[in-house]
Formats: structure tokens, C-alpha cells, sequence
């Protein structure tokens, strides 16, 4: 079978005429990405039923689209009220929540959705013209390339350190000493679980995350009568579209850092094992080291929020690509996804391209009309949704705690992760008052697990030898831009240093 | 309200009379369904000590999905992974109630692999698994585009250099067939534990691995990205769809027991059977009949998985499985455990 132009246009005039099962699943997306706790996974297994009980291109799509939109949704909390809905808007709030206490959430929230729509249709698009290659980089991105990859998300640590040296390297050792609790991914041994079963399959992500971001934010904000700082206020009084049009302008304006950050979650997305939170987490890195404006970044800045976010939507295409060529799901969803394949008869592989194009393209066409259709339907509701940012904290904070409460119950339904959520929450109070930065705790916690279980893979494979990380081209390709994204802030600075003393002892200047 | 005398009338008399006798005359009857009548009567909750997606999930919804019709009430699976299995033994020992209303649906060759290289906190005598619905025997499979095309070619380079063997886990049937074979051939394997059948199915397909060891369902389902190069077990059940893959025995003259290393069985806590022995025959005997309902081979279809390996297995045949696999699990222990490579 040819796959020209006339095959897209018509696989993209199918999955039109699927506008009814896209539309819902939008808004379901949005609504579970929103939720702490709740995610496209947990949801498409909950639904599972009625994905089943669909015919499979109807129920793909219906998965797919839920999946996209849930992406971008867990983006909305973590920028109006720090709480990010998933691991992958973990780096999010960094810059997206000081732009809302500007009173600047409607601009935020535009430039949120503009960065997620068009990083993530930009990205599904890459991945249909380049899909052999593209299903390729598994095969070269293994377990010591992946030790590097995490670095680039890990050494982030040390970029939020740069304020208080001690304090961030304290936070982020913290952080990553609680990602290592749990049992060990090669002779499982349990390791400072205290005894708690519930810690033996590591310390749960969603009550770390909604503890250290939204409960110890919920405690800090009761203390003061709203969310929003005066100016802010002021600066919200003017209702209007023009908030919203200012954000899209200013996004527009970034295309070429929505461009290559979208690509770092393409990339990463394919890798099985990777996801979101390290795609974020990298570009975020990336972003700043690559900065103008580096000194910038965690105060309300525009690149900081638009990298996270047009990383995490450029790592939905990416996951879909392993499934659909090797059969190999690149997360969790795409795993889901491979269930209800499988219930409905589709073996996922190569030949699934020959024998069901429809199938095998037809994820792609609905992530980009899923994408598309969200344009039209998001970006009027940035306007509406920002203003829960001026309700009173003495109704938000409650308000908060109790739906993150319930989010850290959903995932696995243990009451012991409900108390581990206030346990962090009490962390993050505490870091918070004392000058730690929660973001370096979470990026240990996230990546640290991770981190160790590619770390541990090599160490068993090479029987120990720890030159094994030295051991691939590419590995060590990506070493050498580890360590000039490492150098380069530090070689810019003193440059600019330089300059500007020799700007001040300039007779002329 | 009527008073006490007026109830004492000669209709009363002789009707308690009569549900008198009919009582005793039930309690002398042996233990029976008939006996378990108003069981069940609310749902029968599942523990199961994996994720939800996984083969267990999938083989769980096929059977109870018809078992259900059968038992008259719906089952609740709840998913409790963790460390290999045991946070869900844990949980299912430690919170379920001994009334029949709550079994645990596991995997027994890893989990009783498990349990012999760290002892459970609960007596294992206070457990029994009473029924075995599948029987997967593990085996070695390569990547279609790896070099190597037989067992042969793995053993002459396993010779030459140690071999990366992708497994589930350490404690696993599989595994300890990969180990047997190399201990037997003296080619040197390198065990990979990678946490599950589907990242070690994308190790080997990737080519991180060079070779990888798992239950075969997952891997001749994929014969377009896979080949099998060789069975743990003492016959090959799908010789049409393993490329004919020969058994480790016929191949290497060796006298292995069978490696089952897909063994999923329902188990209970064993104070459960005894309080209520008739409600454990309805159980045993709806099970039976939902295994002979043809809707159920209809409902295991769906899942792409081979129906050959489907049958149900007594709690006697289970126990002596269980008993067989950690025996030969004590003979790699310090392996499995760490303290030998």
C-alpha cells in the first residue's frame, strides 16, 4: 500500500468524522489531568469496559484523545495553584505558578495551551514523516545513554542550588535519598521502607508531589487572605480577552524554543521506560542553560513554563511510536492501549502498518485532529478558569487539601498514602519557611528511582565495571553535552562578568 | 403484637416441628452446595499482587467474567504490586477476612521463588493456593534481528563471551531454566532482572539484551519481533507457533522437571476452607463448570493468548508445582539472592 498524500487526507477526513468521541474525550482529559491522582492511564482502565465494547478504531481514538488532553491538563493546577495534576507537569509550576501570583494566570494558562497544542501537533506531525527512523533511536538510547539523559534532568538540582548552594544540594540529596526507598530493582531488597509494605514499591509519586507542591503551598497561602500578591490583583480587575490574545503573541513569539523542546520529548518518549517527568525536566534544563536570561528562570519567566510544557505534549506522539512499530508501549497509557488492542484482536508490529493502516496511522492522525480540535475548544476557557486564583485562601486552602487528599488516595487505594501526602506536605511547609526548594526534593524523588534502575542495569551488565558508562559513542557524546551545558552557564557568566567591569571602566561607554 | 401463648398454637407447634427436624436432618447431611445456599451474597473481592494490565489482569477478567455467572456474584479485583509479589501476599495475609469472600489470584512459580529466597512474614502453612488455571512454560527467545538463529549458536558464543539475559526477575521459573541451561552447557549467562515480562520484552527487542528468558505467552504472540529457541518444558505445546523450538531435555539430554513459568492459580487462607468447607465446595465446583463453559474459551480468545496452556489444576497438583519449583529455586539461592554471580 502507497502511503501518499491522498492516504493521509483521507485517514485525517476518518478520524474527522470522529469529531463526536474526540470533542468528550478532550474534556475528560482535561478534567483528569486537572485532578491530582487521577491520570489517562488510571482513567482508560477505568473506562475500560467501554473502550472494550468499542470497535478499536472508535476506541483508540477515544484513548488518544483523552491521553493528549490529560497531558495538557495536569499543566493547568500546576501553574493557578502549584499543583501539578502529574509527574510530568512537575517542572511546570517553576515558572508558570510566580507568573500567576502576578496576577499574570490567564497570560500563563494561553501560553500554557499554546505551547502543549502546537509543541504536541508539531511533534505528531514529525513522527508520522519520520516514523522509521524515529522507531529507531530505541535501539541506540539504552540503559547507560539513559544514566546520561537523567543527568541532564538531575543536574537541575544544581542549577536551583546556584542561589544557596548548601540549601538546594541538601534539598535535592534529600529528595533522592526518598527515591531510592523502596525495594532494589535487581535482588529486591527492601530499603528504608520503616517496615511499611506500602513503601516496598517505592515512595508513591502522587502523594510526594501533591505533598511537597499543593498541601505545603495550601499551609503557606492560609497565611495570607489570597493566592494573588496586590499588584496582581489590580492586574487582574481588567477582564477581557487581552490577556489571553497577550499570551498567545508572546508564545507565538517562542516557536523556535516550542520547536526543539517538543523534539527533546519526541525523543525521549520513544525510549520505553522514559516519560514525561524526565522530558520536562531535561528541557527545562536545556532552556535555561541555553538562556539569554538565565537569571530568570523561577521567577514567572515565559521560556521556563513554555520548555516543560511543549516537552511533556512532544512525548505523547513519541510513547505511541514503539507500540505501533515494535510493540513495545513506550508508558503506561500506550500499555493500556496495547490491552485493549490486544482484547480486540490487533497484534501491534510491523505488519500492522501493511495489514491495518487505518490502525497503525490512524493514533497519529487522531493525536494531531485531537490537538487541533483543542485550539478551538481550550483556549476560550483561560479567561474563565484563571479567576479561581482571586478566591480567598481560607476557602482555597480546605479546598486544595481535600481534593489532594482524595488524589493521593485514587492511585492505588491505600489510606496510608492519604497520611504520606500531609507527611510531605508538612516537608514542604518546612523547606518552604526555611529557604529549601521543594522542586529540588521532587526532582530527587522523581528522577531518583529512575535513575537508579539504569544506573543498577548497567552495573549488573557489565558485571560491575563502572567504566561500562564510558562505554558507547553515544553515551559518551552525550557526556561531552552534559558537561558544556554544565560549563557554559558558569563560562557565560564570567564572561558577562568581564564585560560589564570592562563596560564600567570604559571612559567612552 | 401478638403474645407469646397465642403463637403456641397446634399450626405453630407443629410447624417448628417440622423446621426442627428439617434442621437436624440437614446437619447430618454431609458438607455440600446445597448447604452453602445463601453464599455468596455480596461480591467476592480479588487480591491480586501485580499491576492491572498484565497477563493476570487479563486471565482474572477472562475466567471470572463467566465464573461469575456461575457463583452468582461479581468479582473486584484489587491490584497490589510491589517487590515481586509480596506486598500483595502481605496485604491479602494481613487484611483479608478467613469468610470465603476474598481470595488472591497470583503467579506461583515467581511468588513461591520468591518466598525462598526472603521468608514471608506470615506462616506460609496458613496459605494454600486450591486452584491452577494456567500452565506457561518458560522458555529462551532472541529478537528476529539478532545473530543468533538456534540455542546452539547462544551456547558456542556463551562459550566465548557472558551473555546478557533479559528475565522478569531474578526469582523467577525462567530464569532459573536459563541458569540450569548454563550451569549444564557451561556457557556463561548474566542474568538481567528487568522488572516485569513487558520491559524484558523491549530489552530484547531493542537489543540491550542479548537474549532474554520469560514465560513463552507474551513471546509467540509477537513471532513477527521474536523467535523461541528453546522450551523449559518436557514437550512443546505450540510447536507451530515456537518455530518448533526444542525442549531443553530433548536438546541437551538433561533431566530437568518441567519449568512452568506462567503459573497463575487462585489462593486462600486456609482458616477460610476450614470454618466454611461448604462454601469452598460451591467455589470448587462453580469453578469447574465455568472452565467447562464454552463461553469462557470464547471470553480467553479474545486475549490472543494460547489456549493450550489453559486448564484447571486441583489444589494438590498446585501444591506439588509450588513444592517442585522451590526445590529447584533452593539449589540457586545464594544466586538469586545476591550473595553469588
Amino acid at each position: 500500500m502507497e502511503y501518499d498524500l491522498a492516504f493521509f487526507t483521507e485517514m485525517l477526513g476518518r478520524t474527522l468524522a470522529l469529531w463526536w468521541v474526540l470533542i468528550p474525550s478532550i474534556f475528560l482529559g482535561l478534567v483528569v489531568g486537572a485532578i491530582p491522582g487521577f491520570s489517562a492511564a488510571n482513567t482508560i482502565i477505568i473506562l475500560l469496559p467501554l473502550t472494550l465494547a468499542l470497535e478499536p478504531e472508535i476506541g483508540l481514538t477515544f484513548m488518544v484523545g483523552l491521553y493528549a488532553s490529560s497531558r495538557m491538563g495536569a499543566g493547568i493546577p500546576a501553574i493557578l495553584v502549584n499543583i501539578p495534576g502529574t509527574a510530568g507537569a512537575a517542572a511546570t509550576p517553576l515558572d508558570g505558578y510566580p507568573m500567576t501570583k502576578q496576577g499574570r494566570g490567564q497570560q500563563a494558562l494561553s501560553m500554557s495551551f499554546v505551547a502543549s497544542i502546537t509543541g504536541g501537533l508539531f511533534t505528531t506531525i514529525i513522527a508520522l514523516i519520520t516514523l522509521p527512523w524515529l522507531s529507531q533511536v530505541a535501539f541506540y538510547l539504552h540503559s547507560v545513554e539513559m544514566i546520561v539523559i537523567m543527568f541532564f534532568g538531575i543536574s537541575l538540582i544544581a542549577t536551583i542550588a546556584a542561589k544557596d548552594t548548601l540549601k538546594g544540594l541538601i534539598a535535592g540529596f534529600f529528595g533522592l535519598m526518598i527515591g531510592f526507598i523502596g525495594t532494589d530493582v535487581v535482588y529486591e531488597t527492601p530499603r528504608g521502607t520503616f517496615g511499611f509494605l506500602e513503601l516496598y514499591d517505592k515512595v508513591p509519586l502522587i502523594p510526594a508531589l501533591v505533598g511537597l507542591f499543593a498541601i505545603s503551598e495550601a499551609f503557606a497561602v492560609i497565611e495570607k487572605q489570597s493566592i494573588v500578591t496586590e499588584r496582581g490583583k489590580a492586574a487582574m480587575q481588567e477582564p477581557g480577552w487581552a490577556q489571553t490574545f497577550e499570551g498567545v503573541r508572546i508564545a507565538a513569539s517562542k516557536w523556535w524554543h516550542i520547536t526543539w523542546n517538543s523534539l527533546i520529548g519526541l525523543v525521549i518518549g520513544v525510549v520505553p521506560g522514559a516519560g514525561a517527568a524526565i522530558a520536562s525536566f531535561v528541557a527545562y534544563q536545556q532552556s535555561k542553560t541555553y538562556s539569554k536570561t538565565p537569571e530568570l528562570y523561577g521567577t514567572g519567566h515565559v521560556e521556563g513554563l513554555i520548555a516543560p510544557e511543549s516537552a511533556n505534549n512532544g512525548v505523547t506522539s513519541g510513547t505511541l511510536v514503539p507500540l505501533l512499530v515494535i510493540g513495545i508501549p513506550g508508558g503506561a497509557t500506550a500499555a493500556i492501549m496495547l490491552v485493549v488492542l490486544q482484547f480486540h484482536g490487533v497484534t501491534v508490529g510491523p505488519d500492522l502498518f501493511i495489514t491495518s493502516p487505518e490502525l497503525a496511522f490512524g493514533p497519529f492522525t487522531a493525536m494531531a485532529v485531537t490537538y487541533a480540535l483543542m485550539i478551538l475548544t481550550v483556549l476560550p476557557l483561560a479567561r474563565y478558569m484563571s479567576h479561581i486564583t482571586v478566591v480567598s485562601t481560607i476557602y482555597m486552602a480546605p479546598i486544595i487539601i481535600s481534593f489532594t487528599l482524595v488524589g493521593s488516595f485514587v492511585p492505588r487505594a491505600y489510606l496510608f498514602d492519604m497520611n504520606l501526602a500531609l507527611v510531605f506536605g508538612v516537608i514542604g511547609y518546612v523547606a518552604r519557611k526555611t529557604g529549601y526548594h521543594v522542586a529540588a526534593i521532587l526532582i530527587g524523588v522523581i528522577l531518583g528511582p529512575l535513575m537508579e534502575t539504569f544506573f543498577l542495569r548497567a552495573m549488573k551488565m557489565s558485571q560491575g565495571d563502572i567504566m561500562v558508562l564510558f562505554s558507547s559513542s553515544i553515551g559518551n557524546t552525550l557526556w561531552v553535552f552534559l558537561v558544556i551545558s554544565l560549563a557554559l552557564p558558569y563560562i557565560m557568566n564570567r564572561r558577562n562578568g568581564k564585560r560589564e567591569k570592562a563596560a564600567a571602566h570604559d571612559p567612552y561607554g | 403484637m401478638k403474645d407469646f401463648d397465642s403463637k403456641l398454637d397446634r399450626r405453630t407447634v407443629l410447624k417448628g416441628g417440622a423446621a426442627l427436624a428439617g434442621a437436624a436432618a440437614a446437619s447430618s447431611l454431609p458438607f455440600g452446595s446445597a448447604f452453602a445456599a445463601g453464599y455468596p451474597d455480596r461480591n467476592i473481592k480479588v487480591y491480586v499482587p501485580t499491576r492491572e494490565g498484565g497477563g493476570a489482569d487479563r486471565l482474572l477478567r477472562s475466567v471470572t467474567g463467566v465464573w461469575k455467572n456461575h457463583i452468582g456474584t461479581n468479582f473486584e479485583p484489587s491490584f497490589f504490586p510491589g517487590a515481586a509479589g509480596r506486598v500483595g501476599y502481605e496485604k491479602y495475609m494481613g487484611l483479608a477476612k478467613d469468610d470465603m469472600y476474598e481470595f488472591l489470584f497470583g503467579n506461583m512459580g515467581p511468588e513461591v521463588l520468591n518466598w525462598v529466597v526472603k521468608k514471608p512474614t506470615f506462616d506460609l502453612n496458613d496459605f494454600q493456593y486450591f486452584a491452577q488455571v494456567d500452565s506457561d512454560p518458560g522458555i529462551l527467545f532472541v529478537s528476529r534481528r539478532s545473530k543468533f538463529k538456534t540455542v546452539d549458536d547462544i551456547i558456542a558464543e556463551g562459550k566465548k563471551r557472558t551473555l546478557n539475559v533479559g528475565v522478569s526477575r531474578l526469582a523467577h521459573p525462567a530464569t532459573l531454566g536459563a541458569l540450569a541451561l548454563a550451569k549444564h552447557t557451561g556457557a556463561k549467562f548474566n542474568p538481567i532482572p528487568l522488572s516485569g515480562g513487558k520491559n524484558t520484552r523491549a530489552g530484547v527487542a531493542t537489543g540491550e539484551m542479548d537474549l532474554g528468558a520469560l514465560p513463552s505467552g507474551g513471546i509467540v504472540n509477537r513471532a513477527k519481533t521474536f523467535k523461541v529457541v528453546l522450551m523449559f518444558s518436557h514437550t512443546n505445546p505450540l510447536p507451530g507457533r515456537s518455530d518448533n523450538a526444542p525442549t531443553m531435555n530433548a536438546h541437551f539430554g538433561t533431566n530437568m522437571p518441567s519449568l512452568i513459568a506462567g503459573s497463575r492459580a487462585f489462593g486462600i487462607k486456609k482458616s477460610a476452607i476450614a470454618k466454611h468447607p461448604d462454601r469452598f465446595a460451591k467455589v470448587e465446583e462453580t469453578l469447574k463448570k465455568a472452565f467447562a463453559d464454552p463461553a469462557f474459551k470464547e471470553a480467553y480468545a479474545k486475549t490472543k493468548s494460547p489456549w493450550e496452556f489453559v486448564g484447571l489444576r486441583s489444589a494438590a497438583q498446585a501444591k506439588e508445582y509450588a513444592d517442585n519449583i522451590a526445590k529447584i529455586g533452593a539449589e540457586f539461592k545464594d544466586l538469586l539472592a545476591g550473595k553469588q554471580t
